[in-house]
């Protein structure tokens, strides 16, 4: 075997160290000595010498890994700013990005897309963060980690950049989002909402309004679907993940419950069981909804609706441009209405969307506050509602004429936004989904009760809250 | 010359796999007395707390039945499954090499695509096998079917390797014991019990230490395919672990989750070395 040859030829080569060494010389510590004894010790324990492979090898990458301590870069300054994929054509982001250094000669910005998932990116963002890197000064988040990046201390505070009265000028849901112990830590930058989608050709045909309560959309489900072939009643979000707390939440709104009130858990409430009884019974009892909503998430669903297979749909606003393109069966064909709601509630929508913060361990704050400002600004947002679509969070550009007249769409949109409201504003909201998803996904298969699944997750819930104390 | 002892030339690789597996197993167990959330900067000594919050955390229960039923059944099927592609791949016939490759196939493609594909494969709207079975079956979303399908694509995909290690187990068995029994008469079945089975123990308990291990620790397979599945049903421990570590974060726990795991898989090891050592005998 190799390693004995090496073995005896090391040890070999020990003894000749040894006789030489005898001269009178003290014993120094040498670089070849260290390695012939660091080769003999990895010969030596043979059993694990792969080990002792492996162990080198990473303990060369870990040295590797940690970053350095970054130096100023002397010259004009640049930006990183961290983002998702940006919907459709890069050139036109880019083009607003450059119309910024124009405005700002000094600043360059460069950008760079994490991947698409938006689970990658939180982790991106928590591992660097953590390591308090300054690789990045502007960084794109997701509206529930808002509070949790506040309270680990990683956002700089932009109350001073985004006082009270500019607040007031966004849709209040993604300001309360963003806020957290009355201070702001980011900018809503674009906003989503859940819709009902509806046939209107379907309803017309049957002559039913578009429903505003929950048993209204049941009864009308049932009526058209006995009498139409190969059609889905109602298409949903079912999936174990956060699309599914999404769905949930807003039926639990919409009868007037809530997760979370003034810091206590109060997810274990009659409304919310009703609530909860109510989606499994689209699947089980009045089979509007067929099973296969456990398995779905946004585009499944779209795809079932696109293709003309169902006659109402929960999803967010980005489906109405791919149903009115050339080609697409429904074109023409489909309506928006904002969700139902039980009878005596009021209709609910859980808010999306992304908003801008600065990297409180940034080396350039300052020019960080002004991109931000810059691309939060009324003229910024209208150019990326004309180009790619992405929904103003300010209330005054859907009374712009000209966005009116180019999406009316997008505009026609503002009630639902105004209504739209933020999933449990809490830094513990990651671990409060982990603990929703899979309860309410029990009660949507039918392994759970909602009385079960509600009580389990309510325990749950308050231990994780009980952290803080 | 006085003859060193070598101590010191031990120390650097002692240090190496101190700080590669001692040190983290300490630190480990260490975080598990702990309630830690890194990024709040909350670290509270919690002593046993977490653990029997652990004896009462429903999930926690329906993730190790979850996977005690995963490994039970796979390792198993692969086990019936592997020693029968093993003694129809031992006889001599005439496209031996290529069948012994093709069999490898499934080893071969990494667990994640195998994974995506089956995910495809059981689709319910669009997968051929509600097509090929014409029927529409909710395979990933069914609580009882996900864990089932889980275990199908594990048996796919891990069956070769039994089967080729069997193979070379059944290759070590001198022909003359085949031949003997066949002149005294014997029928394949008692070939089977009497000569190959115990001939075989040794290669079938090192596959069953290898099969049982990594099935209890499955994450990949599972996580692509269900992410956890239907409100949990396939979600193993590993799977909790990670998701209680890496996605929110909670370091005292997660790390007392992992501590459970190297324990259970640790009893398993022993039960198994000490069935193997008894063997030997």
């Amino acid at each position: 075997m190799k390693y004995t040859v090496c073995k005896d030829r090391l040890l070999s080569y020990k003894k000749q160290l040894n006789h030489g060494g005898h001269r009178g010389k003290s014993t120094t510590f040498n670089v070849k000595d260290s390695l012939i004894s660091l080769c003999l010790s990895v010969s030596v324990v043979n059993e694990f010498r792969f080990l002792g492979l492996y162990s080198l090898i990473a303990a060369f990458l870990f040295t590797c890994g940690c970053s350095d301590t970054g130096k100023e870069v002397p010259g004009p300054v640049t930006l990183v700013f961290k983002h998702g994929k940006i919907a459709g054509d890069p050139e036109l982001f880019r083009g607003l990005l450059d119309r910024f250094e124009r405005e700002n000669p000094g600043i360059r910005v460069k950008d760079e897309t994490l991947p698409a998932s938006t689970d990658e990116q939180h982790q991106f963002y928590v591992i660097n963060l953590e390591g308090r890197s300054s690789d990045f000064d502007v960084l794109s988040m997701d509206v529930i980690w808002v509070p949790e990046f506040a309270r680990a201390g990683w956002l700089r505070d932009l109350s001073r950049l985004w006082p009270g009265e500019e607040r007031e000028e966004f849709f209040p849901g993604p300001v309360r989002a963003v806020t957290f112990e009355g201070k702001a830590y980011a900018v809503p930058w674009y906003i989503d909402a859940g819709l009902l989608y509806y046939r209107k050709d379907l309803l017309k045909k049957y002559g039913r309004k578009p429903p505003v309560t929950w048993p209204e959309l049941v009864e009308s489900a049932k009526y058209i679907t006995q009498r139409e072939n190969d059609v889905y009643g109602f298409i949903w979000q079912g999936k174990q993940y956060e699309g599914l707390v999404c769905n949930v939440l807003e039926y639990i709104w919409s009868n007037g419950g809530d997760v979370l009130d003034d810091g206590k858990v109060v997810i274990n409430s009659p409304k919310n069981i009703e609530a909860l009884r109510f989606m499994r019974d689209m699947i089980e009892e009045y089979k509007i909804t067929p099973p296969l909503v456990t398995t779905a998430i946004e585009e499944p669903t779209r795809h079932i609706f696109g293709s003309g297979r169902a006659v109402f749909m929960r999803n967010w606003p980005y489906a109405w441009n791919i149903f009115e393109r050339e080609g697409s069966p429904v074109r023409g064909k489909i309506g928006v209405a904002p969700l139902p709601y039980f009878s005596g509630g009021v209709s609910a929508s859980t808010l999306g969307g992304w908003q801008l913060g600065v990297n409180r361990y940034s080396r350039r704050p300052d020019a960080a506050e002004k991109l931000i400002k810059f691309l939060t600004s009324p003229e910024s947002q209208k150019t990326l509602a004309m180009t790619v679509g992405y929904k103003p969070t300010r209330k005054e550009l859907y009374l712009d004429k000209e966005l009116m007249r180019e999406q009316p769409f997008m505009t026609g949109l503002y009630d639902i936004f105004m209504k739209a409201r933020p999933r449990p504003v809490s830094p513990y909201y990651m671990m409060m989904t982990q603990v929703m998803q899979p309860e309410f996904s029990a009660v949507i298969s039918g392994i759970k009760t909602p009385e079960e699944a509600l009580a389990s997750a309510q325990k749950l819930m308050g231990h994780i809250l009980e952290a803080e104390e | 010359m006085t003859r060193d002892n070598g101590k010191a030339y031990i120390l650097p690789a002692a240090a190496l796999l101190f700080f590669v597996t001692i040190y983290p197993i300490a630190y480990v167990i260490y975080l598990s007395l702990h309630r830690r959330l890194l990024i709040f900067d909350i670290s509270r000594f919690v002593g046993f707390d977490n653990y029997l919050f652990l004896l009462k955390d429903d999930r926690f229960w329906n993730a190790l039945k979850n996977t005690a039923y995963f490994t039970a059944s796979s390792v198993s099927l692969e086990l019936i499954i592997g020693i029968s592609i093993a003694l129809l791949l031992n006889g001599n016939f005439r496209f031996k090499g290529a069948a012994r490759a093709v069999v490898l196939i499934p080893w071969a493609i990494p667990t994640v695509v195998s994974a995506r594909m089956w995910e495809w494969i059981c689709n319910a709207d669009f997968g051929i096998l509600n097509y090929l079975l014409g029927v529409k079956i909710n395979w990933l979303g069914s609580p009882i079917w996900a864990i089932n399908v889980a275990v199908l694509t594990d048996v796919w995909k891990t069956t070769p390797f039994v089967a080729i290690l069997l193979m070379a187990g059944l290759q070590v068995i001198p022909q003359d014991l085949y031949q003997a029994a066949k002149i005294d008469g014997a029928g394949n079945w008692s070939i089977f019990r009497r000569i190959t089975l115990p001939l075989l123990m040794p290669v079938i308990l090192v596959v069953l230490i290898f099969r049982t291990l990594d099935a209890f620790r499955v994450f990949d397979a599972v996580y692509v395919l269900t992410g956890g599945g239907p409100a949990n049903t396939t979600e193993t421990l590993s799977i909790y672990a990670y998701k209680v570590l890496f996605q929110t974060l909670q370091f005292g726990y997660g790390s007392t989750l992992s501590v459970v795991v190297f324990l259970c898989t640790g009893s398993i090891s022993i039960f198994y070395i000490r069935l193997l050592s008894r063997g030997v005998k």
